[in-house]
């Protein structure tokens, strides 16, 4: 905000300079030397200096008096009243017209995710079940709580969290289970199988089906669906039906993670395997690490951590058609530890998804522990927010476009030599013929049982070529070597649009597990 | 939590019962839970060397930045600008605010630092960690005067989740935004019954839990009903608490048994529907639906259980052995070496339990 008055009155100043001398010589020197700051940055002269608040705007919601809102779940009810479920056990009504918050259901416990069936019914994923929560006589406030399913374990680890629900067009549901944590042990009593093989590790899996997603079929039946995940908060659709979870960086995982989770498929925390079908009645951990790894299907997504994510959240699908600017179709992430959301841009190569992810409204005002994401009918964007012990926020924000399109990165896409990368606006062709403004390096994480990854075999990567299309959107750039298997760092330089915006985000991250194919070959 | 603020308070005790001169002094910081350091603040005279210990309990990695008089947010701020550096930084800037730090710590693991106090001042020690920086950290006095230093719960300098520690849980915030209506239910983690429990306070001094996983009442109680701060706070590893005595606890196992006696029964939960805010818990018991309501006995400790069975062919069993701490008196049927045989047909009876 302070950029702008700064540049007014840096000009103002210098041409009260030329016409004054040097009587004020002394208190100019002092007020030009803070002032000269802002042409470095800002070499255009009429250059506005637009910010992420002239395209986006945040509110945060007032939350009800003595409410502790972690926001676990967070849904929309076809009424447009928001519905949102707290870590104390309440799950509350907003209704975003009259601003006020009306109690729908208690003693919940921790509701980590709402789908929302009508304006009186809702599924609530809870602890220990998938639970429909009903009001039946109409006087607002549910009476009703029935098991959906509990047909998973349950150690007493509070670390077993569970996820979820979301719907596919078949009407299945599913639902991710968390893996229990050695930073505590497990009730004497459990619910479900205890298999001790399960417990040694950082995170475990002692009873059924903990570190899985698990799909539900329309006859009330769950069925393991895809194993591997460590703490998969939380799971959604794209635009296509395709299924992903997002997981936490950790023992097993380098850095955090976006899966495209497909019915059989192993993604790589081998705590789930014991409760695999056939699957060697052993401690998975303690197998060879070359053998877990070949069993694996890697991430479509890495996010680089600390970069971009340290802790992801739920993965959403902009279904605004443009209500909510220029990203629709596309995904985005919540982000717990910044306070900023992450935006995807997937694309299938060679058969699989991969694809790029960036930082996304930093500077809007949002806050951190951006736990739960989802799109009213109106196109903004509702966000709760939790810390649960960890870092983050609490509360809820209400995100809207405001309708002027910003400059950014719209899309990144492999080509055979390169990237292609597709922005929102022309570019100015100038900054694109300077190649030190497309600054790539590549890295990758191991596969391994530590806490985390360094980055690995870290090298910058020359951009030999760039060439701008004639509708001034796509820059097509040609890499000196192009790798499978590392992630792809692109810093941008300050590119301009022939609008004069400048860009709203420097930083990209494409995860190339997979080259295109010579069609020759 | 004792424990916690035990060390805690040692170490301050220490810093109060300076020697005349400084020296050397050795202390281990944890990281726990909840962005956490254990230990909230301490005292030193000017010119301690300081030998420090940050050990990780907590389950995500933590550092430990000591930081000159007046600078924590500077250098937390500027932690959050390292870009690319931060990793291979620690996530701590090069800056004159550092007087020393630890590398990232690993849950589990540990690093040592020693660092020279020569100035009077109020130091901050802060983990910059992405997110962290605004919550945990903590005060070094270093003063000639110790009882200079303000009361934990009053000092500016010490984080605001160590003085809720300090302070007690109880009474300082509600714990809803509303008052709790009784009969009131949380699904929580209670001690001593399966993790799918369900906690019910039938009036502010009369409760019970009911395990949904096993599908029974486990132990009932009077005097209060729950507290749930620790089970609230942070990651909810902890339990939640009874408040009250527990008169009864359940010995014999699931209660309902078809056809014979001694077999039991395979159950599963179908949640649950309020009646009056009470309640009606429904199951399955081999495949027979059943639906429990409990209500408190009018005058005195106790029980009174209704329970609607669906269709049964063949006899009805219920389970009431003495030994848990009620006398049990059925609304039909014979009590015979601790089991209720009911008539054939019944569908819908009472278990009146009183303490003993």
């Amino acid at each position: 905000m302070k950029t702008i008055p700064t540049i007014v009155m840096g000009t103002g100043i210098q041409r009260i300079k030329r016409i004054l001398t040097g009587f004020f010589y002394l208190f100019l020197s002092v007020q030009s030397a803070q002032a000269s700051v802002a042409p470095a940055a800002f070499p255009s002269r009429s250059f506005p200096a637009d910010t992420i608040t002239d395209y986006y705007e945040v509110e945060t919601i007032r939350m009800p008096k003595g409410l502790t809102a972690e926001t676990d779940g967070l849904a929309i009810m076809p009424d447009g009243r928001i519905v949102a479920g707290f870590h104390r056990g309440e799950i509350m009504l907003y209704n975003p017209k009259t601003k006020t918050w009306k109690l729908f259901a208690e003693g919940i416990h921790d509701p980590l995710g709402i789908l929302a069936i009508s304006n009186s019914e809702i599924l609530v994923m809870q602890r220990p079940e998938l639970t429909r929560i009903k009001d039946t006589n109409g006087d607002g406030v549910a009476d009703e709580y029935l098991t959906v399913t509990d047909d998973f374990g349950l150690s007493g680890n509070y670390h077993e969290f569970a996820f979820g629900p979301i719907k596919d067009k078949k009407g299945n549901l599913y639902i991710a289970l968390n893996c229990a944590s050695n930073g505590a042990g497990i009730f004497p009593e459990v619910r479900g199988k205890l298999d001790t093989l399960g417990r040694p590790g950082r995170m475990y899996s002692a009873v059924p089906y903990r570190g899985w997603i698990m799909k539900l079929t329309p006859d009330g039946k769950l069925h393991p669906y895809a194993s591997g995940f460590r703490s998969p908060n939380s799971i959604g659709f794209d635009a296509n039906g395709n299924m992903y979870a997002a997981d936490n960086q950790g023992d097993w995982l380098g850095t955090s993670k976006l899966y495209h989770v497909e019915e059989g498929k192993h993604y790589g925390h081998p705590a789930s395997l014991l409760w695999k079908d056939g699957f060697p009645h052993v401690t998975p951990s303690k197998l060879p690490v070359k053998m877990l790894d070949s069993i694996r299907t890697v991430e479509s997504v890495a996010f680089p951590h600390s970069r971009i994510a340290d802790s992801p959240t739920q993965p959403v699908l902009d279904n605004t058609g443009g209500k909510f600017g220029p990203f629709a179709g596309k995904m985005l992430v919540g982000e717990m530890n910044h306070p900023y959301l992450v935006r995807l841009m997937l694309e299938t190569v060679d058969g699989q998804i991969q694809g790029a992810c960036a930082p996304f409204l930093v500077g809007s005002g949002l806050h951190k522990g951006n736990n739960r994401l989802a799109f009213a009918s109106d196109g903004s964007l509702w966000i709760g927010q939790t810390d649960h012990g960890w870092a983050g926020d609490r509360g809820i924000q209400h995100v809207r476009w405001k309708g002027k399109v910003p400059l950014d990165l719209a899309d990144m896409k492999l080509t055979p030599t390169g990237f292609a990368l597709t922005f929102t606006q022309p570019l100015s062709a100038d900054q694109v013929k300077q190649l030190t403004n497309f600054q790539f390096k590549r890295y990758y994480y191991e596969y391994h049982e530590a806490y985390g990854s360094k980055q690995f075999d870290v090298q910058p990567v020359a951009v030999t070529n760039a060439v701008l299309s004639p509708d001034g959107r796509t820059v097509t750039l040609k890499l000196a070597e192009l790798k499978a298997g590392y992630i792809y760092e692109l810093e941008l330089g300050n590119l301009r649009s022939t609008t004069q915006q400048h860009l709203m985000n420097h930083l990209v991250c494409y995860t190339l597990n997979r080259l295109i194919k010579d069609r020759k070959m | 939590m004792k424990n916690r603020l035990a060390v805690g308070i040692i170490v301050v005790l220490f810093g109060l019962n300076l020697p005349a001169f400084a020296q050397d002094t050795t202390l281990t910081v944890r990281a726990i839970e909840g962005l956490k350091y254990d230990v909230p603040r301490f005292v030193v005279r000017p010119g301690t060397r300081v030998n420090l210990t940050l050990d990780n309990y907590d389950d995500m990695a933590h550092n430990l930045v000591v930081t000159l008089p007046n600078s924590r947010l500077r250098v937390v701020n500027t932690s959050l600008t390292l870009g690319d550096q931060a990793v291979k930084l620690n996530y701590v800037p090069r800056t004159p605010d550092v007087v020393a730090h630890t590398v990232v710590v690993e849950p589990g693991k540990s690093d040592k630092i020693s660092f020279l106090l020569t100035q009077e001042g109020i130091y901050a020690y802060v983990c910059t960690l992405p997110g962290h920086g605004f919550v945990m950290y903590g005060a070094i006095y270093v003063t000639k005067k110790p009882a200079s230093v303000p009361t934990l719960d009053k000092d500016p300098n010490v984080a605001a989740n160590r003085k809720d520690d300090a302070a007690g849980h109880a009474g300082h915030q509600p714990d809803h935004p509303y008052v709790l209506t009784y009969p009131a239910i949380y699904r929580t983690f209670m001690p001593d019954s399966g993790p799918a429990s369900i906690a019910v306070g039938l009036t502010p001094r009369q409760a019970y839990c009911w395990d949904a996983g096993a599908c029974r009442l486990r132990y009932a109680w009077t005097g209060g009903f729950i507290d749930q701060t620790d089970h609230w706070d942070g990651n909810g590893k902890k339990p939640t608490h009874v408040i009250g005595d527990v008169y009864f606890r359940d010995q014999g196992g699931f209660p309902i048994r078809f056809g014979t006696a001694d077999r039991l029964p395979e159950v599963h939960f179908k949640g649950y529907k309020l009646i009056n805010r009470y309640p009606e818990f429904r199951y399955t018991v081999n495949g027979i639906e059943v639906r429990e309501m409990i209500k408190p006995l009018p005058t005195g400790r106790g029980l009174i259980r209704q329970f609607t069975l669906g269709s049964v062919a063949g006899p009805v069993y219920f389970r009431c052995k003495s030994g848990d701490g009620v006398k049990y008196r059925p609304s039909v049927g014979k009590m015979q070496d601790g089991m209720v045989r009911l008539p054939v047909g019944t569908r819908t009876f009472t278990i009146t339990m009183t303490a003993e």
